[in-house]
């Protein structure tokens, strides 16, 4: 199992508790959205799946391994292998798309020519060909998603996270970006994708989890059910 | 950690000097101003410690003749003096030379003239001893000679310059640790900075899996440079005030001797460079510590 999470809860320092008993797996290729109203919980659950926050009790096991025990090493090798869309993007401002998008390959350390290579590539498969040295800043909220969603793929990550990636785009760019991820599921790369929207999630007839009020309410194969 | 990872460690950290514009600012000035003081104290340390072994190596005992003897008298008395235990050579100098010694020690002034054409000064013997240990015990013995009036010699005055060092190096010594202190706060809490402005890019080189050692390098290479820089604009200021007290020093006293700019310049930068370096790799390791922890 790729992912697997057993018994997870999560209490925020305030005391409220955003997951309760969540029980999760996932194997390694499936294409898995997460659904739920806001604040049914989504965010929590990816962010402890990657480890940006570790659960308050019960265990995530990436490979079999629990990720709260990891080394420093390990933990490095996993997030080399995990790509994350974050909710608000987080991008460097002041930079251009092509420094965004770079900044991960420079992080872990690759050539400049093969950065200089690969960057092109991937803006090209997003749809933002030949937009490289624009500022972030001067793009639509749909673009600086898109630019998000570069940066987490360049790596060819083993699983990627997206939280709520079709958030700011119309009907049609959405559906360019589920094309796009299904593209990149089918090279092998494990997908699980926050969202509320649900006609993508009734048109792409995948697996489906529910969360309400921090419990996991429903894991159906093939779509969405009212 | 590549090597060639450094192309991009490099730029991050000027980056970060120009962001920071006013604390980068600060910080090199107050590196500056330590090893400035540093520098200064240990010269004159060095300087003073060799002018009194200079002086050490050199006491002559001076024995001023009774100026109720005649000259004649004077050859018999200086055999006298040559026989004493301990006793080197023997020099006369007579009165008229022993005043424009004087004048060239004080920078040529005319001192006869500013006396009213008087020489107030005795005929002296100038007697060195075959070491520095039997000099009192020369100077004894001459003194119980007739036909000597007083005898002088360096009592004491070396012992004086060597106090005088030891202070210095202790005033040094107290104000490198305290400005070193503020120095290294002023670095660390830039560097701090730096980190809060960057937080984001932190967090996404740590969430697409950079090393520890990868997001850390820039930061450390800020605080060295901040050093770096700090001790060449010291060094610079060091040695321009150095060569300005040199010439000074040698238009007036002329009995006091600094040492050369040539043999002391190389040892003023290396010792700059590198205690700038430490204080600037310190600072920012106590940030990073503080702040950086995946
Ligand atoms: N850092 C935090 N500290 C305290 N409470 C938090 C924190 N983050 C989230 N919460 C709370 O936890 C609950 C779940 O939040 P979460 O962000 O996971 O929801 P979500 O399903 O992603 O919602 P949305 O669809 O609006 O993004 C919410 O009630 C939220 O207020
Ligand atoms: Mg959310």
């Amino acid at each position: 199992m790729l992912i697997k999470a057993i018994n997870v809860c999560k209490t925020y320092k305030n005391g409220l508790e955003a997951l309760k008993n969540i029980d999760l797996e996932i194997d390694s290729g499936e294409f898995v959205f997460l659904t739920g109203a806001s604040g049914a919980g989504k965010s929590t659950l990816i962010r402890l799946l990657f480890r940006e926050e570790l659960a308050t009790t019960g265990q995530v096991l990436i490979s079999g391994r629990n990720i709260a025990r990891l080394s420093q090493r390990e933990t490095v090798r996993l997030r080399r292998n995990t790509g994350v869309v974050f909710q608000d993007f987080r991008l460097m401002e002041r930079n251009t798309v092509f420094d965004n998008v770079a900044f991960a390959l420079k992080a872990v350390e690759r050539s400049w020519e093969e950065i200089k290579v690969r960057v092109p590539q991937v803006l090209e498969k997003v749809g933002l060909g030949g937009r490289e040295n624009e500022n972030v800043m001067h793009l639509s909220g749909g673009e600086q998603q898109r630019v998000a969603v570069a940066r987490a793929i360049i790596n060819h990550p083993l699983i990627l996270f997206a939280d709520e990636p079709t958030g700011d785009l119309d009907p049609n760019t959405s559906e360019e970006l589920m094309k796009l991820f299904e593209q990149i599921n089918k090279d092998g790369t494990t997908l699980l994708i926050a969202t509320h929207d649900k006609e993508i999630v009734n048109r792409m007839r995948r697996r489906v989890l529910t969360l309400h009020g921090g419990k996991l309410v429903g894991d159906i194969v093939g779509g969405w059910q009212l | 950690m590549r090597l060639y990872s450094f192309r991009y460690i490099i730029p991050q950290a000027f980056k970060s000097l120009k962001l920071n514009g006013w604390m980068t600012f600060a910080s090199i000035l107050t590196i500056s101003i330590t090893l400035f003081l540093c520098a200064i104290c240990w010269l004159l340390v060095i300087n003073i410690d060799s002018n009194a072994q200079q002086m050490e190596s050199d006491v002559r005992v001076s024995a001023y003749i009774d100026q109720t003897i005649s000259s004649e008298d004077y050859p018999a008395l200086q055999e006298q003096i040559e026989a004493i235990d301990g006793v080197d050579n023997v020099e006369f100098v007579s009165k008229d030379q022993g005043i424009s010694d004087l004048e060239k020690r004080f920078g040529g002034i005319d001192l006869k003239e500013t006396l009213g054409g008087n020489n107030p000064l005795p005929d002296r013997f100038s007697i060195s001893a075959t070491n520095k240990d039997v000099v009192s015990s020369v100077a004894k013995a001459v003194k119980k000679l007739d036909g000597v009036d007083t005898v002088r010699y360096g009592e004491g005055s070396v012992e004086k310059l060597f106090a005088l060092t030891d202070t210095f190096r202790k005033v040094g010594i107290t104000l490198i640790i305290l400005l070193g202190i503020a120095a290294v706060t002023l670095v660390a809490m830039t560097i701090r900075l730096t980190v809060f402005a960057r937080r984001k890019e932190i967090m996404v080189m740590k969430w697409v899996g950079a090393t520890n050692a990868f997001i850390r390098w820039p930061f450390l290479l800020e605080g060295v440079i901040l050093g770096v820089i700090g001790a060449f604009i010291a060094v610079v200021l060091v040695l321009i005030c150095y060569k300005y007290a040199g010439v000074y020093v040698a238009n007036t006293i002329s009995f006091v001797y600094l040492l050369e700019l040539s043999t002391i310049w190389l040892k003023v930068l290396g010792f700059a460079v590198l205690a700038g370096l430490i204080m600037g790799a310190f600072g920012s390791i106590i940030s990073l510590l503080k702040c950086l922890d995946v």
